[in-house]
């Protein structure tokens, strides 16, 4: 049996967009509930230091206050993490950045909360901190976990660097390094814990990862999984980053929960969020080049430190996701790439769009226009030379068997945006005009999905209705990007329904298998296939049934128009709902699970090689600016951004993800840095942290790219992250081809372009 | 700290409160009247998502005492519709994706309004700058500034 | 936030009256773009006002009034209604263009002229272009009035001489005399809701071709606003010149070396400040 996919490569209306337009859509701080408590939390005042008492009697005692807890009343494990169990939601015996909880306070009201929690009185024994990774390596830096401060390294060995460098007509030699960013999701954190009557613990709130937090909630509190229920309120935004802070929110009110028997609503301030939670890593980048003469890559060495904070958090998979793709899409015989993941006493760093991609694309993008630069190539050409083609082997060995786009990527994008004429022109009017034009572009290549990070499996049910309307639930979770959308769709095609008669359930993990996170930009590919399993069983089932009436083989019947038909022969045919109506009276099942597996992969880690990825994605941006060079203002005027999605099930929503990861990127590239000195964070709100305005972002045309793979639904890969990865150095290569000025450092302030390199406040003098 | 009494109109309904003194519009709004439509993301004033129209102009409300709102007239996102249909700019918004997670999606529509009352055939420009206190990290503005357009072009 | 409660003034008059009262623990808010953020930082051990005095309600402070020679701009006049007033675009227009450039739409719609000198911060937009105006400040109390030139009211960063019983009722200024030019440049970070990394002001009269009077004001620039006359000189009695502009704007960031000592930041604000001042002067000159 068969359908009609025609919904697929359409751009129906969000599902969800209605309640978001009016008001109606229910966030993490809309929620209240009967008998709520208002929870704050008792913040560390070093950095690092060892807590040698907690008096938390005063606070108690003020009217009120309903409970203090800290680490002496957790009653499971002291702390969680993916796979370092290092990250402590109130801190016991140690602080390791300000960022970390020695109590939690919930109360009638928050001005009440607020009031306990400055009557708190913690005593610290101060420790030596270290606030930058490279330091942190060091043997005699201090200790800020006991198995010390390295977190991980990894590595990508490929041939012999010793061999390709001898090769080469010239070495370059290049450092870089890119800054502390915020997700800066427009809802900071915020969860409300409470108690079914059955005794189960609820979180609802603003989470992105729904069954990481459940894993950690129910080890920190010393409760069965299925003791555990978490709820995804309608979130808003989130880009990695409502995922470990999540669960530290949600053991802080759980514990508060379990410890009152009431309903407690814990949200953070923007100040909060901004010291608490994770960031994207920090990263020092040196790149050894060798080169012919005639631009061809004969080897890279590769050595990056990142700044992994407080806890491990997903320090070794963003690193991990780095040594893959550090060398760039490019044909390198020989590599060698070294990462290292470091404790600071920094905020703690882990997920954030891209996902250790936008660090290295930085770093590689920025680094092949220098070496054009060197040889007095055009940027595009040094490029196509290199590039990654069809049957090609990456610097991990592996070798390519799907269209590999990259080429045609940067065909694309360089003719949309008049590339050469704009690469000519420029200099050529530059000369006699204060503000510069410059054109820049980036290109690079991203593994879909886990990759060889973990078992990469989700699953979905598709439940028909007696009335032929459909409930469709997944485990993973709507953050904007269009997943409720995109899924809906999928279920229609596969029924022939409309994407109306489809009600996308609300995520939750007591509905549903664990299936994983909803991360690295695997929706699609491995739930949309989880989804679309679901809805064809489903469909089979249906079709069974209406076969025998319709006197007809199942083969020959048709899900379509809201009938089941008899292909080629529309008149033989039942209404959907009939049909539903009459599988369920002959005591079928109309209800499906379907779970999808993503394809084998493999890595070796000792020897720094594998097929990481099932397959890849691929693109290129180019950004037009202008840049001001005495004041060191760039206006980014245009950007052109094509991407490989493999098929657009939803070309709109494509498009969406296109324009908000450049948008993102212009921000990395221009504008944004957590700034910390000696692990004090400096920017506290939104007036400090600056993301781009509708002012700040140019002109953004989306060019969609389909070459179908064999692994996506109807073809799709992914779209998210690749987006916020290549803005920054585009923007970085097209300041330097408007001003001859190279920065290798993000961001690309105004200090930076007018003097090069970073103001740096100086420290005030001890008295 | 003394209670002080409000009168205010919002969304065409007139009230009249017994509030705190320190209580910002947005607490009013959401807290007391559970009009949680309108949003918090920074509590200074930097977001916009919070925006709702203070007799005819874009305000964000947590940057107003509620206090001082007596006599005038706020129109919130609940209250920029009748009962069923939606304001141009929502079904807009709606038709032209310009909604991912949302959260801004109401106070970016808010000023929006308020740009639209005062000037109903804005260019490009002015629409950008009018949002321009109003953030989106999910975006990237084209298709919010997309929609605003389409609206502007219908008057 | 901190508790306190909230007087409503209808009129000066009784603004001023609680003022003269109890004037120490009472805290004026007008627009309260500033002041809501400072309220909201302070935490439950710090004191905040114990009243807090809404003007907003009095009529008299508002509003833009010409005599026909002199500008009266009541102090809670929002940035949008300075930026939007014929009055100002015609006779000030760089105030026009400097209220025009605070924060976004919702805060022009709110906060106001008063607010931003009264605030006392050395990035406030309106200052710079109210300096080269030669403005003055009108305060009131119960004891009657006063009038100062507007920066002499400047005491440090974000602290003015205000008295503990007086308001701001008044900003006034000469409308600019027939020729002259005018500019005001914002440098921020980002193209809308941003605080003035610098910015400046500039006034230059011209008589046929040549220069006979010239204000400048930079903002974020020394520790008080102020004009810089050493600058001003170099232009009066000369002759509009690309060369003439660069010597003032290279004046300007000399002088705010010797207001403010060699900072953190002097090495990207010496070169900036002067390319600023030399570009509102080449903008003043290209204008009407």
């Amino acid at each position: 049996m068969n359908s009609n996919p025609s919904i697929i490569g359409t751009s129906p209306k969000r599902v969800d967009a209605r309640e978001k337009v009016t008001g109606s859509a229910r966030y993490g701080q809309d929620l209240r509930m009967d008998g709520m408590l208002f929870a704050r939390v008792k913040h560390a005042e070093y950095p690092h230091a060892r807590i040698r008492s907690i008096k938390t009697a005063r606070a108690k005692r003020l009217k009120g206050v309903a409970a203090v807890v800290t680490a002496a009343d957790i009653p499971g494990n002291p702390a969680f993490g993916a796979i370092i169990i290092d990250n402590q939601p109130i801190a016991g015996d140690k602080v390791r950045y300000l960022g970390d909880a020695v109590a939690v306070v919930a109360a009638e009201t928050e001005a009440i909360a607020e009031r306990a929690v400055d009557l708190i009185e913690v005593k610290y024994e101060e420790l030596p901190g270290v606030f930058d990774p490279r330091e942190a390596l060091k043997p005699d830096a201090p200790r800020i976990h006991e198995k010390g401060n390295l977190i991980v390294h990894h590595k990508t060995r490929k041939g012999d660097v010793g061999v390709g460098f001898g090769e080469a007509d010239r070495i370059i030699e290049r450092s870089y390094s890119t800054q502390r960013v915020e997700h800066a999701y427009i809802e900071t954190e915020v969860v409300v814990a409470y108690l079914d009557p059955d005794g189960t613990l609820v979180i609802k709130g603003s989470h992105q990862n729904l069954f990481n937090i459940r894993s950690a909630v129910a080890g920190v509190l010393g409760l069965p999984l299925s003791k555990v229920r978490i709820i995804q309120a309608s979130l808003g935004g989130s880009f990695g980053g409502k995922d470990d802070c999540m669960a530290v929110l949600g053991c802080r009110a759980g514990l508060l929960s379990l410890k009152t028997a009431r309903p407690i609503m814990l949200s953070n301030s923007r100040e909060d969020s901004l010291v608490e939670s994770y960031k994207r890593h920090p990263y020092f980048l040196d790149y050894k080049v060798g080169v012919k003469d005639d631009g061809t890559i004969t080897a890279m060495e590769i050595n990056i430190v990142a700044d992994g904070g407080a806890y491990a958090s997903m320090t070794q998979f963003v690193t991990w996701r780095s040594v893959v793709h550090a060398t760039g899409p490019y044909r390198v015989p020989h590599v060698k790439t070294d990462i290292y993941g470091a404790y600071t006493n920094n905020t703690y760093t882990g997920a954030f769009r891209g996902f250790g991609s936008p660090q290295i694309t930085f770093a590689y993008e920025s680094l092949m226009d220098e070496i054009a630069g060197e040889l007095g190539m055009d940027p595009l050409q040094f490029r196509l030379k290199n590039v990654l083609r069809d049957n090609d082997v990456t610097a991990t060995g592996q070798k390519l068997d799907h269209t590999v786009s990259v080429g045609e990527a940067l065909e694309v994008t360089t003719r949309a945006a008049g590339w050469d004429e704009k690469r000519k022109k420029f200099p050529e009017e530059n000369a006699g005009r204060i503000m510069k034009r410059g054109i820049g572009l980036a290109c690079s290549y991203r593994g879909v999905a886990l990759g060889a990070e973990g078992v990469d499996a989700t699953g979905a049910i598709v439940r028909i209705h007696s009335d032929g309307s459909v409930d469709l639930t997944t485990g993973l979770s709507e953050m904007g990007q269009g997943l409720k959308t995109i899924f809906s769709q999928i279920v229609a095609a596969e029924l022939g329904l409309p994407i109306e008669k489809i009600q996308y359930r609300e995520t939750d993990t007591s509905t549903i298998t664990d299936g994983g996170p909803t991360v690295a930009s695997r929706s699609t590919i491995i739930g949309g296939s989880a989804v679309r399993k679901a809805a064809i069983a489903a469909r089979e089932k249906l079709g069974a049934a209406a076969a025998e009436k319709l006197g007809a083989p199942p083969a020959k019947i048709i899900a379509s128009d809201e009938k089941i038909m008899v292909k080629g022969d529309p008149v033989r045919a039942v209404s959907f709902r009939e049909a539903a109506t009459m599988a369920l009276d002959a005591g079928m099942n109309l209800s499906s699970f379907a779970w999808h597996v993503s394809p084998p992969i493999w890595w070796n880690e000792e020897e720094g090689r594998g097929d990481a990825y099932f397959t890849y994605v691929y693109g290129c941006q180019i950004a037009e600016v202008e840049v001001d060079p005495e004041t060191g203002r760039v206006n980014v005027l245009e950007v052109w951004a094509a991407h490989d999605v493999g098929k657009a099930i939803n070309p709109e929503t494509v498009r969406g993800q296109i324009c908000g990861g450049v948008a993102t990127a212009i921000g990395y590239g221009l504008l944004e840095e957590v700034e910390m000195v000696d692990g004090v964070t400096k920017t506290m709100n939104l007036d400090e942290y600056l993301i781009p305005t509708a002012m700040d972002v140019g002109k953004i045309h989306a060019i969609i790219l389909e070459n179908e793979d064999k692994y996506g639904p109807y073809g799709a890969k992914c779209v998210a992250e690749p987006t916020a990865e290549l803005c920054a150095a585009a923007i970085a290569n097209a300041v330097c081809h408007a001003t001859g000025k190279r920065i290798r450092d993000l961001p690309l302030n105004l200090e930076r372009i007018v003097l090069g390199h970073k103001l740096v406040k100086k420290k005030r003098r001890v008295r | 700290m003394k209670k002080i009494t409000l009168k205010i109109t919002i969304n065409g309904r007139k009230h009249t409160l017994r509030i705190d003194p320190n209580l910002r519009l947005l607490d009013l709004l959401r807290d007391e009247l559970r009009l949680t439509g309108t949003k918090e993301g920074c509590g200074i004033g930097e977001c916009g998502a919070c925006t709702v129209i203070l007799d005819g102009r874009a305000v964000n409300a947590c940057l107003i005492l509620a206090g001082q709102c007596n006599g005038r007239e706020v129109v919130t996102i609940e209250g920029l519709t009748g009962k069923d249909d939606l304001h141009p700019l929502q079904q807009a918004f709606i038709d032209h994706g310009a909604v991912q997670c949302g959260f801004c999606t109401p106070g970016m529509i808010m000023s929006a309004a308020a740009l639209l009352d005062q000037n109903p055939t804005p260019t490009e420009e002015d629409i950008r700058e009018a949002i321009s206190g109003n953030l989106c990290r999910c975006t990237g503005y084209t298709q919010i500034v997309e929609a605003i357009q389409a609206v502007a072009d219908d008057n | 936030m901190i508790p306190f409660n909230l007087v409503r003034a209808e009129s000066l008059e009784e603004a001023l009256d609680l003022l003269d009262r109890q004037p120490p623990d009472v805290k004026i808010i007008a627009g309260g773009t500033d002041l809501l953020v400072e309220l909201r930082s302070l935490s439950p051990r710090e004191k905040g006002p114990g009243i807090v005095l809404d003007i907003t309600p009095i009529d008299e402070l508002k509003g833009i009034e010409d005599n026909g020679s002199t500008i009266t701009i009541g102090p809670l006049t929002t940035h949008r209604e300075i930026a939007a007033s014929p009055i100002i675009r015609e006779h000030a227009p760089l105030l026009s263009t400097a209220c025009s450039t605070i924060g976004a739409t919702q805060h022009r719609n709110i906060a106001t002229i008063g607010g931003n000198v009264i605030n006392g911060s050395p990035a406030a937009d309106s200052v710079p272009a109210l300096i080269v105006l030669d403005a003055e400040a009108v305060f009131k109390s119960k004891n009657g009035e006063r009038v100062s030139p507007l920066k002499e009211i400047f005491v440090k960063p974000y602290r003015t001489d205000i008295k503990e019983d007086e308001i701001l009722t008044a900003l006034r200024f000469e409308r600019l005399p027939e020729g002259a030019r005018s500019s005001f440049i914002k440098l921020g970070r980002r193209n809308a809701l941003a605080i003035s990394r610098m910015n400046i002001a500039v006034i230059i009269v011209l008589e046929g071709n040549t220069i006979v009077e010239a204000r400048i004001s930079p903002g974020s620039a020394t520790p008080l606003p102020d004009r810089i006359k050493a600058a001003e000189k170099i232009l009066i009695g000369n002759e509009p010149s690309e060369e003439l502009f660069r010597r003032a704007g290279k004046e300007v960031s000399g002088e705010m070396i010797n207001r403010s000592g060699i900072r953190w930041s002097t090495p990207y604000k010496q070169p900036v400040i002067a390319a600023l001042t030399t570009r509102a002067l080449r903008e003043a000159v290209e204008k009407r």
